[in-house]
């Protein structure tokens, strides 16, 4: 049974092709019709289709007749794109024995698709090599097939020249699958493990959790255990994705599938548990997931202060198919009541908070974001600070550190100058410097992940006009001078717009950020000061100056209606507000203080 | 009750108009939905011939276009079909270069007692920027014609905050309006509709608006210089001789109900708005070959909308909501309804309580939708 079985991830950069190239094969294989396909198939959610990225994961189970006349059972699973995401991609990964690199004819390796297909190779998985776009007109596939020999060293006579668009070479991905990448090779007739390599909550059966069986089979009526927690559950339903969901009697060694077994609680189904039998129970757990930590912090607070309890159930269920969330309830004197969310990265909070809006109907003011800072203090004791609320009083200080990372930056070597001038702006030092082909290289600095979080990846496409790609690796601690810059409306201190900077740049910042909020706070009844403070000494002030008009010059009785709907419309603004003191601060400032174009 | 009668033509339409109007070409065309019209007054009646008239108001478009025949029969058969007390207001809309002796003689003769003039500017240039048909002379000519003829009660309108208007040239107009001697002014801040031509200019950079600080301080001198020349200011855009206030438009402020006649007209009746078949083809068609009355909800009030209309329509006028009557009318009590709102903008200086009125301060007429829109449900 293993043998006609290939479990397989798609690596690619964002926009490379990886959502056409499923949809392709799903297509080819006849696991949708063409009155089912639409455009991103297994992008399930609305977000990722609008953002033409992909987020979330989404197995599918693929029937494949080969050349060979066999029939195979293709699993694919799908994985993200984007740094944040590597921690996903690993879970995919991990769930594989195959895996299809897919890279843009005209662009070239990224630095996070290499970071993935290093990834892979550590897990010891087969990887097939595929050259994407070759019908556009700026193609090289024979260049992109020469660096994915140097850099990868994949022998540039296996690269499958490819166009999803058009459906070219779809056929010969399909026979490389099943000809490169081994079968399963797990222990059929053993006790069960099966691996949680995501769930998601149904409102009718519970937790539906995906899971790879390495060893073992499962059916229906089964009482499986939860390794971590020891906890049983009975098997209401398994199945597999092709690409609906679809019942199966058993899933065994190899295969790839759903469980539901009403699970309500959705901290019962971990992702990367391993699910074994209750009577038959396996001695060990699979190697999980690495627990992984957020990067970045900000606060979320429900605009309508009853919806707290509204958005803590919502954030519960995200978590279920979300291992890297984390939150805790926080209050701010600005705010109210809301949640310290930890995120992987800003792209990361960004999905969380719209579909905390979209999916839970919440309307939510995020603060801005922040890195985890370690602080000495003077009584020797360590001191992490995720909300810059929190930040400890210089005299109470010994020593501020924040987190660097390793950032490796691919580029047209036309581009090292401007590259090199930016990670300096951005507190950089220079690791190295590498040719991979005679015209790309890979440029290393180290850097302050404050730094690369905000805007650094924007002024790096807008100064290589797209071409330079990123990927970055958290190394550790060090010391760094900081400050905590304060954000005061009419003279009083406003908690949630606090944040931390580096001491040589604190006025430029604390300059522009009063700037920004002058311009996005509207005039109001008053006037409104703002300004910036380090502890008590302002570095920075502006005000917007109080509203003059704001009156129907005209109302009679024929427009009555209408102008009773333009008040409607100004009411529905200003529930777009958040009131902090006599201020009406829109919900969207918290956030974009951060977001500064720089010099 | 009021009837307002709407008379959808001009002889071109102005850059800022946003109102429902057609530029008239073929003069018999008004003789086509005078006779429309004159069906509708006759289905309307028919349906509540108890109607008393307190006033009629005829508006546009231009009802100074319609002859005197015309005018006399729709007013004749109004007077048919309803009710007209004695003393009602009977206003009409003209624009300065629609009137001339013959036209003002027919007005008095069809029982027009109230004129309002679209002056809108003492400026050519302004008048031009504004597409208006007549100019600063013309309007000199029809003021002094309604002297001669012994009109007291006229009104004229004018519009402030026009794309480079300086405070001076604003504060010209006003005086020079002021010296006509009107029974009452209106003046208009410019607001413009996107859809319109001088709305265009502006959102394609052609015309600039001015800042709302100017725009405030407009509105301010002209309070202050009218209240000096003894003008009583009565609602946000409205000044008038004393006892002089518009009849007709009170009914709308203080929230009373009003019959709509005409292509496009609203009628507020029995808690809901309705509005006649705005079409002209349609509405004319409708009337005269089917003699229906072509009319379809536009929105119906519950109790709770009805009070918060008469709250929000109530505080245009400067003597403000009286509490009392108020709370017989409705069974609320304003000031513990919105407790809150009424004491966050009382001590932000917009709102006040005097004399058991609830009304806007002068500061808070040129904001009043901060406060109104905190009131809508």
């Amino acid at each position: 049974m293993q043998d006609k079985i290939r479990n397989f991830s798609i690596i690619a950069h964002i926009d490379h092709g990886k959502s056409t190239l499923a949809d392709r094969l799903l297509q080819f294989t006849g696991a949708l019709s063409d009155r089912e396909m639409r455009e991103q198939f297994l992008d399930k959610m609305d977000l990722e289709r609008e953002k033409g990225i992909t987020i979330k994961l989404q197995p599918v189970r693929l029937k494949y007749k080969a050349r060979n006349g066999e029939e195979y059972i293709l699993n694919l699973i799908d994985t993200p794109g984007h740094v944040d995401f590597t921690y996903e991609v690993s879970r995919s990964l991990a769930s594989c024995e195959g895996a299809l690199l897919v890279v843009d004819a005209s662009q070239g390796i990224e630095a996070q698709t290499l970071a993935n297909v290093y990834l892979a190779m550590d897990l010891n998985l087969a990887i097939i090599g595929a050259v994407n776009k070759i019908d556009l007109p700026g193609a090289q596939p024979d260049l992109v097939k020469q660096e994915m020999e140097n850099v990868l060293g994949l022998d540039n006579e296996e690269v499958l020249p490819i166009s999803a668009k058009l459906g070219t070479g779809i056929e010969e991905v399909l026979e490389a699958i099943v000809e490169r990448i081994p079968p399963p090779q797990g222990d059929e007739g053993g006790p069960l493990q099966a691996m949680i390599f995501d769930s998601y909550f149904d409102s009718y059966k519970g937790a539906i959790s995906y899971i790879r069986v390495f060893n073992g089979s499962l059916r229906k009526g089964d009482i499986i255990r939860m390794m971590s927690s020891s906890k049983e559950f009975e098997v209401a339903e398994i199945g597999v994705l092709s690409p609906y969901m679809t019942e199966v009697e058993s899933l065994s060694a190899g295969e790839v599938g759903y469980l539901a077994a009403g699970i309500k609680n959705v901290k019962d189904t971990r992702v990367g548990d391993t699910i074994t039998q209750a009577s038959e129970p396996a001695d060990k757990a699979l190697p999980g997931y690495q627990e992984v930590k957020p990067m970045v912090y900000c606060g979320l607070y429900p605009l309508e202060n009853n919806d707290f309890e509204k958005l803590r159930d919502a954030l519960d269920r995200l978590k279920l198919n979300d291992a890297s969330l984390f939150y805790e309830p926080e209050s701010s004197d600005a705010l109210g009541f809301g949640f310290r969310c930890g995120f992987l990265g800003l792209l990361h909070l960004e999905i969380i908070r719209e579909r905390l809006e979209r999916e839970y109907d919440l309307s939510l003011l995020a603060t801005a974001p922040s890195v985890v800072y370690k602080i000495l203090l003077t009584d020797g004791s360590e001191f992490y600070v995720q909300n810059p609320t929190h930040w400890p009083p210089a005299q109470k200080t010994e020593q501020i550190m924040e987190p660097y990372v390793k950032a490796s930056i691919m580029t047209p070597n036309e581009y090292v100058g401007a590259i090199m001038e930016l990670c300096q702006e951005k507190r950089g030092s220079f690791v190295t410097m590498e040719y991979l082909t005679s015209q790309r290289v890979m440029i290393t600095y180290k850097l302050p992940l404050s730094e690369i979080l905000y805007d650094f990846f924007d002024a790096l496409k807008s100064r290589t006009r797209g071409y330079a790609s990123l990927d970055y690796e958290i190394v550790g601690y060090e010391t760094s001078d900081l400050v905590k810059l304060d954000i005061m409306l009419n003279g009083e201190v406003v908690d949630a717009l606090s944040f931390i900077a580096h001491n040589d740049r604190a006025y430029y910042r604390a300059r522009a950020i009063v700037e920004k909020l002058r311009r996005i706070i509207p005039r109001q009844m008053y006037e409104v000061v703002i300004q910036a403070a380090i502890g008590s000494k302002i570095i920075a002030r502006e005000s917007v100056k109080a509203m003059r008009k704001d009156v129907l010059a005209k109302c009679y009785g024929g427009d009555i209606t209408r102008k009773k709907k333009l008040l409607e419309k100004q009411k529905e603004g200003k529930k777009k507000m958040k009131q902090i003191g006599r201020v009406e601060v829109p919900k969207d400032a918290f956030m974009s203080v951060m977001n500064i174009e720089d010099d | 009750m009021g009837a307002y009668i709407h008379i959808p033509f001009c002889i071109k339409k102005c850059n800022y108009c946003d109102f429902f109007s057609l530029p008239l070409g073929d003069q018999s065309y008004l003789d086509k939905y005078t006779q429309a019209l004159l069906n509708e007054i006759k289905i309307r009646g028919q349906q509540m011939p108890s109607v008393q008239l307190e006033s009629i108001y005829l508006g546009g478009g231009t009802p100074s276009l319609l002859n005197g025949k015309q005018l006399k029969s729709i007013l004749q058969t109004i007077t048919n079909e309803f009710i007209l007390l004695p003393g009602a207001e009977i206003s009409l809309e003209a624009n300065p270069a629609t009137l001339d002796k013959i036209k003002l003689a027919q007005m008095e003769e069809a029982g027009i007692n109230r004129i309002s003039l679209g002056v809108q500017s003492f400026f050519n240039d302004e008048l031009t920027l504004l597409g208006r048909v007549h100019n600063a002379k013309a309007v000199m000519e029809t003021i002094e014609l309604l002297h001669t003829r012994g009109w007291k009660n006229f009104n004229l309108d004018l519009i402030y905050g026009l794309p480079g208007q300086s405070l001076d040239k604003w504060m010209q107009s006003l005086k020079q309006a002021a010296d006509c001697h009107p029974s009452h002014l209106s003046i208009y801040l410019l607001q413009l509709e996107e859809e319109t031509p001088m709305g265009k200019d502006v959102a394609d950079g052609r015309l600039k608006m001015l800042n709302e600080d100017d725009e405030w301080y407009m509105f301010d001198q002209a309070m202050e210089y009218l209240e000096g020349k003894e003008f009583d200011h009565y609602e946000i855009s409205n000044f008038c001789r004393p006892g002089y206030e518009c009849r007709h438009n009170l009914r709308y402020w203080k929230a009373e109900e009003y019959l709509g006649l005409g292509a496009g007209a609203v009628s507020f009746k029995n808690g809901g708005r309705f509005m006649n078949e705005p079409h002209l083809k349609q509405y004319v068609d409708t009337l005269s070959t089917c003699k229906q009355w072509p009319v379809k909800e536009l929105e119906r009030m519950s109790e709770r909308e009805l009070m918060t209309d008469a709250l929000i329509l109530g505080l245009r006028l400067c003597a403000g909501i009286d509490l009392n009557q108020f709370k017989q009318r409705f069974g609320v009590d304003i000031t513990s309804e919105y407790k809150e709102i009424i004491a966050y903008y009382r001590d932000g200086g917009l709102l006040n309580i005097v004399n058991g009125h609830l009304k806007f301060t002068k500061a808070g007429y040129f904001l009043s939708n901060q406060v109104l829109c905190q009131f809508i449900a």
